[in-house]
């Protein structure tokens, strides 16, 4: 679809229109009901959205299979005498009511009205231009159910003596496959439409006069209604029908007849048997999985192809609806996801655009930047601002004419008015200080357990072996601090001076221990805890390249240097204090190593957890919080400072990741955390992650504003950051594995509008030292019906915000708490959608859903079985739960999604079959559900979740393979935690290993480790596999099947 | 009949300066609603008077407990002891940084204290007033001090 398709100067009611949005010809729509003055205004809007969407919404989603065939069936039905008698439980009573009234979009039983329209028109077929106004508020509500009208209006139009009404019969069917055609593809094949839609309308002149003078370029939903000419929706409605009744009621007992008639809009589940009976009556093998993994909503780009790719944001709905009392019957968080600098596949990286001297065009009141569905008029001297409606000028320099579809002549040469996401080079003014230079500063425990667990030597040889790839080269700051109970300054300065230091004050201990040279560091030791201050303030960052010599002597000499330390103390606090004093300057980014608790000093923490009549009252969450006001106070002035922090944590024993991690929440970092950290086990995985955190692309001092249209509001923010205004996210250093999520409200009057614009600007210094913003703009529709909320649905972002707000909740509230939220809020969501149909349903015992949303109970029980939440005490160490809280707040959806359901993959045959090449995994093999029921004893298993890799041997597989893995024999029991996986001189391991390769590199974020674990090594395949195994009831959690029917009666319930 | 005069007036003095931090803090706040002051201000302000805030409201109520005067004495006790628990809890001050998040209770927590100290306000003014008036009229009178405050 060419871009700009209509830059019209048209019609000013609707200055928002998304310049190629699909409805373009919505405003014609509108316009002939304005100038007939019958129309209500605020209707227009609603309409103008809603059909196409409607139509959209089958070919969009992945609907169930039936649902492409039953075109085939569709005439079956619909000539059958007998269809009105069978087919009606219902619509007697609703037809003749419903006829006069006009429908509020938002009033509560939005089912019914449909058939009105429907039904009235054919009675009524004389009425020429009255009742349009009527039928134009119809529309918006029979849209989103084309399938009750059927229902209801096709008895009726049988008996009226309608002497036209037989040629239209014969005529739809040819009529019908090319409307059904241009409805699926709606935005494309519109010219298409258009011209087949009239033949079909062709027997309604002779009743209706006023029809003929409509305008020809309404949009064929509408004319639908208009000329009273129903297929259409009849089409889907037969279509669901049939395909439901063929393929899913055999298994269902309720009668057929009242399902005809019906569509099936949803999906759903067959629960046969009553609440409370023994069977279940469910199959667990029809239970929805995602066994493909995250897919990205995809009716978000299609229908407006200049919105930024989901990869960059999320909205949990792509239909916002217009109205609180819309708001408030969706039941899940209404909100996005936004991961500003997600990494883009090479090719689709974002480009980048200098103004130079003429300035970033923004708008002047809501200061939104330009991007693609702004609309140039008056010649293009002026642009109207998509969020805010002002009209702005176009700057002398950035003027273009306009050619004849209203388009600017230069549109190929100015990506940001092409595509959705874009990177300014931002003038000076959006400086506050020239860009910082990327800095790294490292603060280092040196203290026994450090030393002993080989922390230290692996730390320092991975910083040695980055320094060549950090980032913003030659400018890249560096500095050092090692603590343990005293605070050890290291002075790298390559300057010719040669200082002998000796500070003998009488408040501080404090002397040298070498002797500064060209290039050897100095050291200087602090002892003095209460009045941290720092020794040569000026030389303890030193410029990287000038330095590099100095520091590589450093790094090389830092493991010997401690490496008889017997101090188990740790002064934290005030080397945390030290180190901030001495970045404040510049800010960056801090890299803290921690393997013991903080024992000295400020910030100094307590043992907390052991007193076990603490777990399961209510002051549980207290654990869970930092302890001490110091760590936030400490993260709120790093912020300030600019200074963003990373925490490693190492320890064997409790370090309170809880406090530690504060740190990292409020100041953009995050935090890694090795459980018993050993340099022979985990050696590989730290040096990736360090490495990755070095080297990654970095987004220096930025800030991250979201604005949005009127009407709407962010309110809440998840995620990584400090709020430094209302609205205003400040992230001292941000990079490409950390994702925002945000909530969103809307203000008390209607929306008014068609389309609700998001901008997401992060402005941020790059490691080049340039200062830029990346804005991503998109567009979403605004709804009046909920259904169409459902339908367009994002399960991904959903679980995302529910993670985010449910691992909120957790700290300050009982676990179980949190855990109940989530399964509430589920319930809610899926009553309120069972409540939809269920009138006109005979929805007996059967659970239903929208297609979009099937797997969001299974992901809330993982949610609910994730680390954060899971079990109570016993079930995981605390600091094991608050790092895994801490990473799910910032991990982007796909990540998250991975976590929740790890995949599970058989891969034995793979490796046997010896001409199998990476690529063909798939062809052996898929995801299995994560049950215990998919593990075969003869099989080999692998389970990624993209943090860590278990291979599961089964008890009777062929002895071969595991001896050509990992070169023992398995009957002897071995002790596999001690065994560690590398690549043996034969086919089967080496296609392993390349197997692990291909996956590590799909997941980039993390370094997955490698455990293996044999069948029955208890109790290590419970901990590591069995506990994470979602679908199965580990110790008193419910499996799938059973939350899946919990959920089902409490649905019912109240419904 | 003068010491009674001058504890209304302290007493007096005390609710207004009390009045007028509680205003000072509700101030903030909004202007930190309204983007005209930023979280670290905000939170630095409202911090450095909170413990002042706590120590007079204390002091009055000792006032009142020294001086035997039972009611007002038992209106401000129970503000008195529900400050002393914050601050044994540690959370009289503001977190700066869920201040966003805890803005709409910080809030509402400070104007209900308003209110209170209001009404001791208009309690202390009118025994201010009532003892100012009868000292000057009862002079030579002995019948004073009745009635319920």
């Amino acid at each position: 679809m060419q871009p700009m398709g209509n830059e019209k100067p048209g019609p000013p009611n609707f200055p928002g229109r998304p310049a190629i949005s699909p409805f373009a010809a919505a405003p014609q729509t509108a316009m002939p009901f304005l100038s007939s003055g019958a129309v209500v205004r605020s209707e227009a809007p609603g309409y103008g959205v809603a059909p196409p969407v409607r139509f959209n919404g089958p070919s969009v989603l992945t609907l169930p299979s039936s649902y492409v065939s039953p075109n085939v069936g569709f005439n079956q039905p619909f000539p059958t005498p007998h269809f009105p008698s069978s087919a009606q439980p219902v619509p007697p009573s609703r037809g003749p009511p419903s006829a006069p009234r006009p429908v509020q979009p938002s009033a509560g039983q939005q089912v019914l009205p449909p058939p009105v329209s429907f039904h009235s028109q054919p009675q009524f077929p004389s009425v020429p231009m009255g009742p349009p106004p009527q039928i134009l508020n119809l529309a918006t509500p029979t849209g989103n159910f084309p399938q009750s009208p059927l229902e209801s209006s096709f008895p009726a139009p049988r008996p009226t003596p309608l002497p036209s009404w037989s040629p239209l019969e014969s005529s739809s069917p040819a009529a019908r496959p090319s409307l059904q055609q241009s409805f699926h593809g709606y935005p494309g094949r519109q010219g298409n439409t258009v011209t087949q839609v009239p033949p079909a309308q062709s027997p309604f002149p002779t009743h209706q006069g006023s029809y003929i003078p409509a305008p020809p370029a309404q949009s064929p939903p509408f004319l639908a209604h208009q000329g009273g000419y129903a297929p259409p929706p009849p089409l889907a409605a037969t279509v669901g029908l049939n395909s439901r009744d063929q393929m899913q009621h055999p298994g269902t007992g309720p009668p057929v007849g009242s399902l005809q008639g019906l569509v099936e809009e949803f999906s759903f589940l067959s629960l046969g048997s009553a609440p409370g009976s023994i069977d279940p009556g469910l199959d667990s093998k029809a239970l929805p999985r995602p066994l493909d993994g995250d897919v990205e909503p995809n009716s978000f780009t299609e229908m407006y192809p200049l919105n930024c790719n989901p990869r960059y944001l999320r909205l949990t709905t792509s239909a916002i609806p217009n109205s609180q009392s819309l708001l408030s019957r969706w039941h899940l968080p209404l909100g996005a996801v936004v991961h500003p600098l997600a990494e883009a596949p090479h090719g689709e990286e974002v480009p980048v655009v200098n103004f130079g001297p003429v300035g970033i065009i923004r708008c002047r009141r809501c200061r939104a930047y330009v991007n693609p569905y702004v609309t140039f008029t008056d010649g293009g001297r002026k642009w109207r601002c998509n969020i805010c409606a002002l009209l702005n000028d176009v700057s002398g320099e950035y003027f273009s004419h306009l050619d004849v579809t209203g388009r600017r002549i230069d549109l190929d040469q100015r990506p940001e008015l092409t595509k959705g996401s874009v990177e300014f080079v931002a003038p000076t003014e959006n400086m506050v200080r020239p860009p910082m230079p990327p800095l790294y500063f490292f603060l280092i425990d040196v203290s026994l357990s450090a030393v002993r667990s080989g922390m230290l030597e692996i730390v320092a040889q991975t910083i040695k072996s980055c320094l060549d790839d950090l980032p913003g080269f030659p400018r890249t700051q560096i500095g050092f601090l090692t603590f343990d109970s005293t605070l050890h300054f290291y002075n790298m300065k390559a300057s010719d001076s040669f200082d002998y230091l000796l500070y003998g004050k009488i408040a501080y201990l404090f002397f040298t221990i070498r002797i500064s040279s060209l290039t050897q560091p100095q050291m200087m030791v602090v002892s003095d805890l209460d009045n941290i201050f720092v020794p040569l303030p000026d030389d303890l960052l030193v410029n990287l390249s000038e330095s590099r010599s100095v520091v590589d002597v450093f790094l090389d000499s830092l493991p010997s240097m401690f490496h008889d330390n017997g101090n188990v103390e740790s002064a934290f606090g005030p080397a945390l204090k030290a180190a901030s004093m001495i970045m404040r300057q510049l800010g960056g980014k801090l890299l803290i190593f921690q393997s013991t608790l903080p024992s000295l000093g400020v910030g100094r923490l307590k043992l907390r957890g052991d007193d076990l009549r603490i777990y399961g009252t209510d002051k549980e969450y207290a654990l869970r919080i930092p302890e001490d006001p110091f760590y936030k106070q400490m993260a709120a002035d790093l912020t300030k400072f600019q200074i963003g922090v990373n925490v490693y944590a190492f320890s064997d024993k409790y370090t309170d990741i809880a406090s530690l991690g504060t740190l990292a929440k409020y100041t953009g970092g995050q935090v890694c955390y090795y459980p018993s950290f050993q340099s022979a086990n985990h050696n590989e995985k730290l040096r990736y992650e360090l490495a990755r955190d070095l080297t990654r692309e970095t987004a220096w001092e930025a800030v991250m504003r979201i604005r949005c249209g009127k009407g709407v509001r962010f309110t809440t923010y998840h995620g990584h950051f400090m709020l430094r205004s209302a609205d205003l996210l400040a992230l001292p250093a941000v990079d490409c594995d950390k994702a925002f999520a945000v909530q969103l409200s809307l203000e008390d009057t209607l929306l008014t509008t068609q389309t609700v614009y998001f901008q997401v600007a992060l402005l941020y210094t790059s490691s080049s030292g340039e200062r830029r913003i990346r804005v991503h703009t998109a567009a979403a529709p605004v709804v009046a019906d909920l259904g169409e909320m459902y339908r367009r649905a994002d399960t991904g972002a959903i679980v995302s915000l529910f993670s985010r707000l449910a691992i909120e909740k957790t700290l300050y509230q009982k676990l179980e708490d949190a855990r109940h939220s989530v399964q509430l809020r589920i319930v809610k969501a899926l009553r309120e959608y069972r409540n939809l149909y269920a009138v006109q349903h005979r929805l007996g015992g059967r659970m239903i859903y929208p297609e979009s949303l099937k797997f969001l109970p299974l992901y809330g029980l993982a949610l609910c079985k994730s680390m954060p939440l899971r079990g109570g005490y016993a079930d995981a160490q605390i600091d094991e739960r608050g790092a895994a809280g801490y990473t799910m707040m910032t991990l982007p959806v796909k990540m998250l999604l991975k976590l929740l359901y790890p995949s599970l993959i058989r891969i034995d045959e793979y490796l046997v079959k010896a001409s199998a090449k990476v690529d063909e995994l798939g062809n052996f093999s898929k995801r299995l559900p994560l049950a215990a029921a998919s593990l075969d004893p003869k099989g080999l298993y692998i389970y990624d979740d993209g943090y860590r890799f278990i291979i599961w041997f089964g008890r009777m597989l062929s002895p071969d393979i595991a001896t050509n893995l990992i070169g023992i024999d398995l009957s002897g029991f071995p002790d596999l935690s001690k065994v560690s996986l590398c690549e043996h001189d034969n086919e089967v391991s080496r296609k392993l290993m390349g197997l692990l390769k291909k996956f590590r590199e799909s997941q980039p974020s993390f370094y997955q480790l490698c455990h293996l674990v044999r069948q029955g090594e208890q109790p290590r395949e419970g901990l590591l596999l069995f506990a994470n195994l979602v679908e199965d009831q580990i110790g008193g959690t419910s499996g799938y099947v059973d939350w899946i029917l919990q959920m089902h009666r409490q649905v019912q319930q109240s419904a | 009949m003068a010491w009674e005069l001058i504890l209304w007036l302290i007493s007096f003095c005390i609710a207004m300066a009390l009045l007028a931090l509680t205003i000072y803090q509700l101030m903030c706040l909004s202007d930190m609603e309204f983007d005209c002051l930023n979280p670290y201000d905000t939170s630095s302000r409202i911090n450095t008077v909170v413990i002042p805030e706590f120590v007079i409201q204390g002091a009055l109520c000792v006032i009142f407990l020294l001086t035997w005067h039972w009611f007002m004495f038992l209106i401000t006790a129970p503000v008195a002891y529900y400050n002393m628990k914050l601050f044994v809890k540690g959370k009289h001050l503001i977190d700066v940084t869920e201040i966003y998040r805890l803005l709409n209770g910080e809030k509402k927590y400070r104007i209900v204290k308003l209110i209170f100290y209001f009404v001791l306000f208009g309690i202390v003014i009118f025994r201010l007033v009532e003892t100012a008036v009868t000292s000057l009229i009862d002079e030579d009178n002995d019948v004073y001090e009745s009635g319920i405050f």
